[in-house]
């Protein structure tokens, strides 16, 4: 009776051992094979947005063809370019085909949507998004001062 | 009552076995622990190398817009410079300690042509150095690639944006 008793407390510890040795080795498994699958770094959001800035557009005022940090100031003053195009048509078209080529967002890349934002003194000037948002994105922001308005870039990546 | 001993025994050895089993899975979690805090300080250790690395090449006088394309502008690179560069690369190949610098525009990207002399700067990729060794996967920022562009009323300056690529050597 005491033999038997003591056969079914090593059997119970036995299982307990192989139960928590199990969950434990799970646990390993998943800390081990976590990786960064998200290859897109902070920095590379922040140099995308810096170089876009820069970027010259087929938009032009009298003194010539003007970069997209020129295009945002004048969206925000609702200017249009010398052909007649509405500056902030030209932005967004620019910019959203400037992000498609840069980043590949589809439910099927790393990248799942895009948000970019332009505001000037913290009110919207343009913003425009493409795919289904997620709860982990990386983030980039530029700002940018003229005439004693502080404009403010920022793109979104949701992985 | 020798059978009652033998059986007392082997529960004891049982369970020095099950605890130490116990002890060594605890262990090996706590390892894992570290080694993915590890890994992650290597990743972020290597983003930061790599940043450091494209960024320094991007600025570099070599590569950079100087104040030829306006006020000093970050992340942008002369192409008419790079062109130049290029044809006298032989003297600079040691200079960066890298194996591989290429650039690929990304937007416009018309065609997928390699730069040359003759086709430039209609082109999409230009490989400045292209050393014939083992090198580690690419690491890029995105850059302004500028240049002085001919029209009916004089030059303008004319940025689009592009990837600088750079690869260093493999020694291991």
């Amino acid at each position: 009776m005491i033999n038997k008793k003591g056969q079914d407390e090593m059997v119970g510890f036995a299982i307990i051992i192989i139960i928590i040795g199990v969950i434990i080795l799970i646990a390993i498994g998943f800390l081990v094979n976590t990786r960064e699958e998200n290859a897109i770094q902070d920095y590379e959001i922040e140099s995308f947005i810096e170089s876009s800035l820069q970027y010259t557009t087929d938009c032009q005022d009298s003194l010539g063809f003007i970069s997209i940090r020129e295009l945002i100031i004048e969206c925000s003053n609702n200017n249009l370019c010398l052909g007649g195009n509405s500056s902030c048509y030209v932005l967004n078209y620019t910019l959203s085909r400037m992000i498609k080529k840069g980043w590949t967002v589809s439910p099927q890349s790393s990248i799942k949507a895009y948000e970019f934002f332009a505001m000037a003194d913290n009110q919207s000037i343009i913003m425009f998004k493409e795919g289904n948002k997620t709860a982990d994105y990386k983030s980039g922001i530029q700002s940018f001062a003229r005439s004693g308005v502080e404009y403010s870039t920022s793109l979104n990546l949701y992985t | 009552m020798k059978k009652k001993g033998q059986i007392k025994i082997q529960q004891t050895i049982f369970m020095i076995i099950a605890v130490t089993l116990l002890f060594v899975l605890v262990g090996l979690f706590f390892l894992s622990i570290t080694l993915n805090k590890l890994n992650k300080e290597a990743t972020s250790l290597s983003e930061k190398n790599s940043l450091m690395l494209v960024s320094k090449l991007a600025n570099s006088p070599e590569f950079s817009c100087g104040d030829s394309f306006g006020s000093n502008r970050p992340n942008c690179v002369d192409f008419d410079k790079i062109m130049s560069l290029k044809r006298n690369i032989d003297s600079y190949s040691e200079l960066w300690g890298v194996a591989k610098i290429e650039i690929r525009k990304i937007y416009p990207s018309t065609n997928n042509a390699s730069c040359t002399n003759e086709n430039y700067p209609n082109c999409n990729s230009l490989k400045i150095l292209n050393k014939n060794v083992k090198s580690l996967p690419y690491d890029s920022v995105f850059i302004a690639l500028c240049r002085k562009q001919a029209s009916q009323s004089g030059p303008y300056d004319k940025c689009e944006l592009a990837r600088l690529m750079v690869s260093s050597e493999d020694r291991t």
